[in-house]
C-alpha cells in the first residue's frame, strides 16, 4: 500500500515541469522533497491533486493502486489524499464548521447524515490541540488569517478528514517558531501505520520537527537522489550545487 | 482559464408550475379602457372618489411613455391588450379554511400554506387572482387594535386612515406602472398598527397568479402609528404559461414618529412575468423603514425600494439580493431621499448572474441643500458565474453642503477556480463547491431574512447552482 | 444661427479633402439636436448653459510677444508649440531626437496625410458631445501633431500653450498625439486666458499608443472664470501600452471634460487622473468611459473634487467590459470634499460588465474635512483657516504620487498650492 508517482511528465501551458519524475510514498511513512524554488516541487503536489491548469501528459500516480489521473479533484480527495495548499484559499461567507462539515458529509453515503453533535465535539478537540481559538469555527474559511492561521487551519483540516497520504507543500513556509512547532505536533499526531506523508519542503527547519524516514531531491522536475534523514542537513550545510553536478553527470 | 467547466446550470420550476381550471365569477376581459376601469369600480363597489381616482391614473397611464430611454428594451413586449386586468370569485374574504372553494383550497395546500398558518403566523391573507380568498386575522393581532385585511375592505371600512395616506407616498404619476396599478388596482393589504403597539408575529400575505394573460396589480399600504413595530412579509409563485404575464404593484409605507416598519419579499415568479413594482416608505422622525428583498424569479424585474427620510433622525434600509439565471433580468436598486438633519441611509445589494442571466442596480441617493448629518453607505457586490453572464451598476449619487457623508462602493468578482479547486481537494464535488461559495457571498445578507424564509432562499439557491442533475 | 459658426475672413491652411470634412461636419452640427435633461448622458447637467449664441471667432491676438513670454512652465523642455486664438504663434522643435516629428497639425494634414487621416478624430465621441466634436470638427484650425517613432524616448516633456484672448472669442484647440512602438513621452497642454475674458473653447484630443509605448499627458485648463469649454479626449491603448493622464481643471465657469480609454491590446494599462478645485459659481461635468476591449488589460480611475462657494460637480463614470476581456482589472473611484453649505457634488459611477473573469471595483465618497484634523493643526498652532487650506492641498498631493516623474509631481504640486491660496 502506497502512493506511487510513475515517471510523470507535465506542463503547464506549453513548459514542461515535470520531466518523468518517479517517487514511492509507502504507508506508514513520512518521506520529504527538498528542492530550489523552480524545481517543480509545488506543481508536483498540485498535479497530484488534479489541478486543472496542469497537463499530464505520461506516467500515472497511484494511491493504493488506484490512478489517481482518472479523478476528478474531489475524487481525488474522497480516495484518501489530502493537500496543504501553500497558499489557502480565502472563501468568504463559507464558515470553517459548515465547510469542513460539507467535506466530511461529501463522504457518506447517500441519505446518511453527520451527527452534529459527535462532529463538533472531535472538531473542538482538535482545534484546542491546534491551539486554534473555538470561535474561529464561525469566521469564514482563511479569510482575513495571518499566514500561521492559514497553515494551522490547514493542519486542523487534515485531522477532521483523516486522509491516507496527505502532502504537505511548504507548509513551514511563513511561520515562526511557536507556530512551525504546533504544526508539526498536529502532524506527528497523525502520524501511523495508516497515513503516508509527503512534505515537500525548502528548508531543512521543519524537518528537525518532522523527523522524516526519506529524504528526496528534486532537481528540474525529477527525484534525482534521495537518502535518509543525513541529507537534509547535507543540503542545508552544503546547498544544491552537488547535487546539480552529480544529476548532470549521471545524465 | 476554462469556463467550461462550470457545471450546467439548470432552473428548477417544478413548484409552481400548475393551474387549475377555475370558473371565474367576474372578468373584465382582456384590454384596457374607461369601461374596464368602471367595471372594476362597478364590482368592487367602489366609492366615488376612487372611482375618480382610478380614472384619473388611467388617464395618465396613456399619456406615459414606456422608460425605455433607461429601462429594458424588452418592456415593449408587454402587450397591453391581451391582459386580463381583473378576474375574481367573489369579493367577500373568507374566514375559515373550510368555507374556501376546493379548486383554490387545493392551489393553496400545495403551497403549504395552512400549515405555515398554524405555525407561527398571525394571520394570513391569501389573494387568489385578485381578490382575497382567505383571510384569518388571528385573535391576538386583533386584540392589539392591528387591523390587517385586503385593501377593499381597508378602503371601505376604514376610509378616514386609508385616504388620508393612500396615494401620498406613491404618486399616481410617479411613473407608468404606479399610474396603471392606481387604475386597476385590487387586492393587496391594508395595516393599521395603533401607537404602541409591537406586532410580535411577522404578518405574511400570498400571491397567485392563475389564469392565462392575467396580471396582478395589488395595492398595499401599511402605517405604522408612534412608537409601533411591525413586520410584513410577502412570498409568491406563479405557474408557466405561454404569454407574458404582468405584477404591477404598488407598495406604501409610512412609519410615524419612533415607528419601525420592516417589509420582506421573497419573489419567485415564474420566467414569464414581468414585474413592475413601485415601493416607497416615509420615514418620520426617529422612525425606520427597512426593505429586505430577493428576487429570484420572473422575466423582468424592475424594483426599486425606497424610503423618503422626512423627519430628523429618520432611518432608511434596503437590503436586496438578486439572482438571475438564464434569460432573466433582474432589474433592482435602491432610492433614499434625505429631506431632514440626521438621517441616515444604508444600501446593501449583492447579485448573482448566472448563464446568460443579467442583474443590474440602480441606485439613487439624494441629500439636499441644508441638511446636516446626513449620512449613507452603499455597498453593491455582483457575482458572475459564467463567461456569457452579465452584471451592470449604475448608481446616481447628489449631494449637497457640508457636514454630510455619502460613501459607495461596488465591487464585481466571480467564484475563481482555484476556490473551487480548493473545495474538490477537501471531497467537496464541483455542483456544491459552487453552491457553498454562493452561498458564503449573500450568507450575511440572507440572516437578515426571517429564519422560514432564509431557510427558502438558501435551497432555492442551492438548487440553481447545481442544477436539475445532481 | 450663432456667431461662433460664422465663417471666418482669415484663410484657411487646411488642404481641400479636408476643408471638404469640415463641410460635412458643419452640417451634422447643424442638424444634431442640442442635448436635453432627459439625454442619459447629460443627466444632472446643467442644460441651460450650452447657449453659444453670445460667442463669435476669435480674431488675432494683440500681443504676441506677451503671450510667447508667458508661455513658459517646466525648466527644462525638449519642445514647445504656443498657440493663440487658433493661430500658432510660435514653436521650438529644433531639439527633439531624429525621427519625432511636431508640427501644426495644418502642416501636418499636408506633409504626413496619410497619419493624419488615420488617427485625426478617428474615434466615435460616446459620451454626448457628438454635437460639440462636430463643431470643433468644423472650426478647427491649427493644433499640435505630434508623431514619436519606434523605440523614440523623448527624454524631456513638450510644453503646449493654448491661448484665447477677446471677450466670447472662440477657440478650438486640438492635440493628437502618435506613440509607436516602445515610444516614451510626456506631453504637458496648457490651456489659459490672456486676459480673464469670458470666452468659449472647445477642445479635442486624440491620443494613441502602439504596442509598448508609455505617453504621460498632462492637462491644465485655466481658462477664465466664465467661460464655457468642452475637452473631449480619446486615449486608445494597444498591447502592452501605459498611458498616464491627468486633466487639472483651475479655471471655466461651465467645463465639460469627456474622456474615454479603450483598451485594444492585451496587458494594455491606462491611469486616468483629475483634479478639480472648485470654488464660486464654477460647474464641472465630467463623463469617462473605461472600455475594456481585449482581455488582461487594466485602468485605473481616480478623479478628486474639491467644492467650495456654491461649485457643482458630475462625476459619471463607467467601466465597461466586453465579452471576451477576460482577466481585466479595472477600478475606478471619485472622492468628493465639500467645503461649504451651498456645494453641490453629483457622482454617477458605473458598471457594465459582460466577461466573467474579472476584477472590478468603483466607489464615490462625498464627505468633509474632518474637525479632529483641523483640531491637530490648530493644537500646533496652526490657524482653522490655513489648516483647512493645508488640508486641501494634501487631498491633490496625493493624486499627483500617480504620476512617476518627480519633476513632474513638484511642478503640478507647486500650480496646485498656488491656486488653493487665492481667496474664494
Amino acid at each position: 500500500m502506497s502512493l506511487s508517482i510513475q515517471n510523470l511528465r507535465a506542463n503547464i501551458g506549453d513548459r514542461e515541469i515535470l520531466k518523468g519524475l518517479n517517487l514511492e510514498v509507502p504507508k506508514g511513512e513520512v518521506h520529504a522533497i527538498m528542492g530550489k524554488n523552480g524545481s517543480g516541487k509545488s506543481t508536483l503536489a498540485k498535479v497530484m491533486a488534479g489541478h486543472p491548469s496542469y497537463e499530464v501528459t505520461s506516467g500515472d500516480v497511484l494511491l493504493d493502486g488506484r490512478s489517481l489521473l482518472e479523478m476528478e479533484p474531489d475524487e481525488c480527495s474522497r480516495s484518501g489524499l489530502f493537500l496543504a495548499f501553500q497558499y489557502p484559499m480565502e472563501i468568504p461567507g463559507v464558515t470553517i464548521a459548515n465547510f469542513l462539515r460539507a467535506a466530511l458529509q461529501a463522504r457518506l453515503p447517500e441519505g446518511e447524515e453527520i451527527d452534529a453533535v459527535a462532529y463538533y465535539k472531535d472538531l473542538y478537540a482538535k482545534m484546542d490541540a491546534l491551539k486554534i481559538d473555538r470561535s474561529f469555527t464561525s469566521r469564514s474559511v482563511n479569510d482575513g488569517f495571518s499566514g500561521g492561521e492559514k497553515k494551522r487551519c490547514e493542519i486542523l483540516q487534515m485531522a477532521m478528514l483523516k486522509p491516507s497520504y496527505a502532502v504537505l507543500d511548504e507548509t513551514d513556509s511563513g511561520l515562526d517558531i511557536d507556530a512551525l512547532k504546533i504544526v508539526s505536533e498536529g502532524v506527528n499526531a497523525l502520524r501511523g501505520p495508516d497515513t503516508g506523508f509527503l512534505v515537500i519542503t525548502h528548508y531543512q527547519r521543519l524537518l528537525n520537527y518532522i523527523v522524516p524516514d526519506v529524504v528526496h531531491v528534486m532537481v528540474d522536475g525529477r527525484i534525482v537522489l534521495s537518502g535518509d534523514k543525513s541529507l537534509a542537513l547535507k543540503l542545508e550545510a552544503e546547498g544544491y550545487d552537488w547535487v546539480e553536478k552529480e544529476a548532470a553527470a549521471a545524465a | 482559464m476554462s469556463t467550461d467547466t462550470k457545471p450546467d446550470i439548470a432552473i428548477d420550476r417544478s413548484v409552481g408550475d400548475f393551474r387549475y381550471d377555475v370558473d371565474y365569477e367576474y372578468d373584465a376581459g382582456v384590454g384596457l379602457s374607461e369601461k374596464t376601469i368602471d367595471y372594476i369600480a362597478d364590482v368592487k363597489g367602489d366609492p366615488d372618489w376612487i372611482r375618480r381616482f382610478r380614472q384619473d391614473a388611467f388617464r395618465k397611464f396613456k399619456e406615459m411613455p414606456m422608460p425605455t430611454h433607461w429601462a429594458s428594451p424588452d418592456l415593449n413586449n408587454i402587450v397591453f391588450e391581451n391582459i386580463r386586468y381583473y378576474l375574481s370569485k367573489g369579493t367577500q374574504p373568507k374566514r375559515s379554511w373550510d368555507e374556501v372553494p376546493e379548486e383554490m383550497k387545493l392551489t393553496f395546500e400545495r403551497l403549504g400554506i395552512p400549515e405555515q398558518e398554524r405555525k407561527f403566523l398571525a394571520g394570513v391573507e391569501a389573494q387568489f387572482d385578485s381578490e382575497a380568498a382567505y383571510s384569518n386575522i388571528k385573535a391576538a393581532v386583533g386584540e392589539q387594535g392591528v387591523i390587517f385585511v385586503g385593501s377593499t375592505e381597508g378602503l371601505h371600512k376604514h376610509p378616514e386612515i386609508f385616504r388620508k395616506w393612500f396615494g401620498k407616498v406613491i404618486p399616481t404619476g410617479d411613473n407608468k406602472f404606479s399610474a396603471l396599478n392606481s387604475a386597476v388596482f385590487s387586492g393587496g393589504s391594508f395595516i393599521y398598527v395603533p401607537p404602541g403597539v409591537k406586532v410580535k408575529h411577522p404578518l405574511q400575505a400570498y400571491f397567485r397568479i392563475n389564469a392565462e394573460s392575467f396580471g396582478q396589480f395589488e395595492r398595499t399600504l401599511i402605517i405604522a402609528d408612534e412608537g409601533s413595530e411591525v413586520m410584513y412579509m410577502e412570498g409568491c409563485t406563479a405557474p408557466k404559461f405561454e404569454t407574458s404575464t404582468l405584477h404591477s404593484a404598488v407598495v406604501e409605507l409610512v412609519a410615524l414618529k419612533g415607528a419601525k416598519i420592516q417589509y420582506v419579499t421573497v419573489q419567485n415568479w415564474s420566467p414569464n412575468v414581468f414585474n413592475l413594482v413601485t415601493k416607497r416608505g416615509l420615514a418620520h422622525e426617529e422612525a425606520e423603514i427597512k426593505w429586505i428583498d430577493c428576487n429570484i424569479g420572473s422575466r423582468l424585474t424592475m424594483k426599486y425600494p425606497g424610503v423618503v427620510m422626512k423627519g430628523r433622525k429618520a432611518r432608511g434600509e434596503v437590503i436586496s439580493i438578486a439572482l438571475a439565471s438564464d434569460g432573466q433580468h433582474q432589474d433592482t436598486g435602491a432610492k433614499m431621499i434625505h429631506a431632514a438633519d440626521e438621517t441616515t441611509s444604508n444600501i446593501v445589494s449583492k447579485s448573482i448572474s448566472v448563464g446568460s442571466g443579467r442583474a443590474t442596480y440602480r441606485g439613487l441617493v439624494h441629500v439636499p441643500k441644508h441638511l446636516k448629518g446626513c449620512k449613507n453607505n452603499t455597498e453593491c457586490d455582483a457575482l458572475l458565474i459564467n463567461a456569457h453572464s452579465r452584471t451592470d451598476t449604475y448608481p446616481a449619487i447628489t449631494v449637497r453642503g457640508q457636514g454630510n457623508a455619502c460613501q459607495h462602493e461596488a465591487s464585481v468578482s466571480q467564484i475563481s477556480e482555484e476556490q473551487i479547486f480548493y473545495m474538490q481537494q477537501r471531497g467537496i464535488p464541483e455542483g456544491a463547491a459552487m453552491s457553498l461559495a454562493v452561498n458564503g457571498f449573500v450568507n450575511d445578507l440572507v440572516q437578515q431574512f426571517p429564519m422560514e424564509y432564509s431557510v427558502e432562499l438558501k435551497r432555492l439557491i442551492d438548487l440553481e447552482m447545481e442544477g436539475s442533475v445532481g | 444661427m450663432s456667431a461662433v459658426i460664422e465663417e471666418i475672413d482669415t484663410p484657411t491652411a487646411w488642404p481641400d479633402w479636408f476643408r471638404a470634412q469640415q463641410n460635412a461636419a458643419l452640417a451634422d452640427y447643424e442638424a444634431t439636436p442640442a442635448p436635453t435633461r432627459k439625454d442619459e448622458a447629460w443627466r444632472f447637467a446643467n442644460i441651460g448653459a450650452l447657449d453659444l449664441s453670445a460667442f463669435r471667432p476669435a480674431a488675432p491676438v494683440s500681443s504676441e510677444g506677451r503671450l510667447i513670454n508667458l508661455s513658459t512652465g517646466l525648466a527644462g523642455v525638449s519642445a514647445k508649440m504656443v498657440f493663440a486664438n487658433n493661430a500658432l504663434l510660435h514653436q521650438d522643435t529644433g531639439r527633439l531626437p531624429a525621427g519625432v516629428l511636431l508640427k501644426p497639425l495644418d502642416v501636418a494634414a499636408r506633409e504626413d496625410e496619410a497619419l493624419f487621416r488615420k488617427y485625426f478624430m478617428a474615434q466615435p465621441v460616446e459620451l454626448g458631445s457628438h454635437k460639440y466634436a462636430a463643431l470643433h470638427k468644423a472650426r478647427v484650425a491649427t493644433g499640435a501633431f505630434l508623431y514619436v517613432p519606434k523605440n523614440t524616448e523623448v527624454t524631456l516633456p513638450i510644453e503646449l500653450f493654448h491661448w484665447v484672448e477677446g471677450e466670447n472669442a472662440s477657440v478650438f484647440p486640438h492635440t493628437l498625439i502618435v506613440c509607436g512602438e516602445n515610444s516614451k513621452v510626456t506631453v504637458i497642454d496648457h490651456f489659459r486666458s490672456a486676459d480673464q475674458k469670458r470666452a468659449f473653447a472647445c477642445g479635442v484630443n486624440d491620443l494613441h499608443l502602439e504596442r509598448g509605448a508609455q505617453l504621460t499627458y498632462i492637462g491644465v485648463q485655466d481658462w477664465a472664470r466664465e467661460s464655457l469649454a468642452f475637452h473631449i479626449n480619446s486615449t486608445i491603448v494597444d498591447c502592452d501600452a501605459l498611458a498616464t493622464s491627468l486633466n487639472a481643471n483651475f479655471g471655466g465657469g461651465f467645463v465639460r471634460g469627456e474622456s474615454l480609454s479603450r483598451l485594444t491590446g492585451e496587458g494594455a494599462r491606462s491611469v486616468m487622473l483629475s483634479l478639480n478645485p472648485m470654488d464660486g459659481e464654477r460647474q464641472i461635468d465630467q463623463r469617462t468611459l473605461q472600455d475594456h476591449v481585449a482581455p488582461r488589460a487594466s485602468s485605473d480611475l481616480l478623479y478628486l473634487n474639491s467644492l467650495d462657494g456654491s461649485a457643482r460637480t458630475i462625476f459619471a463614470g463607467l467601466i465597461k467590459v466586453g465579452e471576451g476581456a477576460h482577466r481585466t482589472d479595472a477600478y475606478q473611484k471619485v472622492r468628493n470634499l465639500m467645503l461649504s453649505d451651498e456645494a453641490e457634488a453629483n457622482s454617477m459611477p458605473g458598471l457594465e460588465i459582460l466577461a466573467d473573469d474579472v476584477r472590478c471595483t468603483h466607489g464615490a465618497t462625498t464627505g468633509e474635512i474632518s474637525d479632529d484634523e483641523l483640531f491637530y493643526m490648530e493644537a500646533r498652532g496652526i490657524p482653522r483657516q490655513t489648516g483647512r487650506r493645508l488640508i486641501l492641498n494634501g487631498f491633490f498631493q496625493t493624486l499627483l504620487e500617480r504620476l512617476e516623474s518627480e519633476d513632474l509631481r513638484t511642478y503640478l504640486g507647486g500650480m496646485v498650492s498656488k491656486k488653493l491660496s487665492v481667496p474664494v
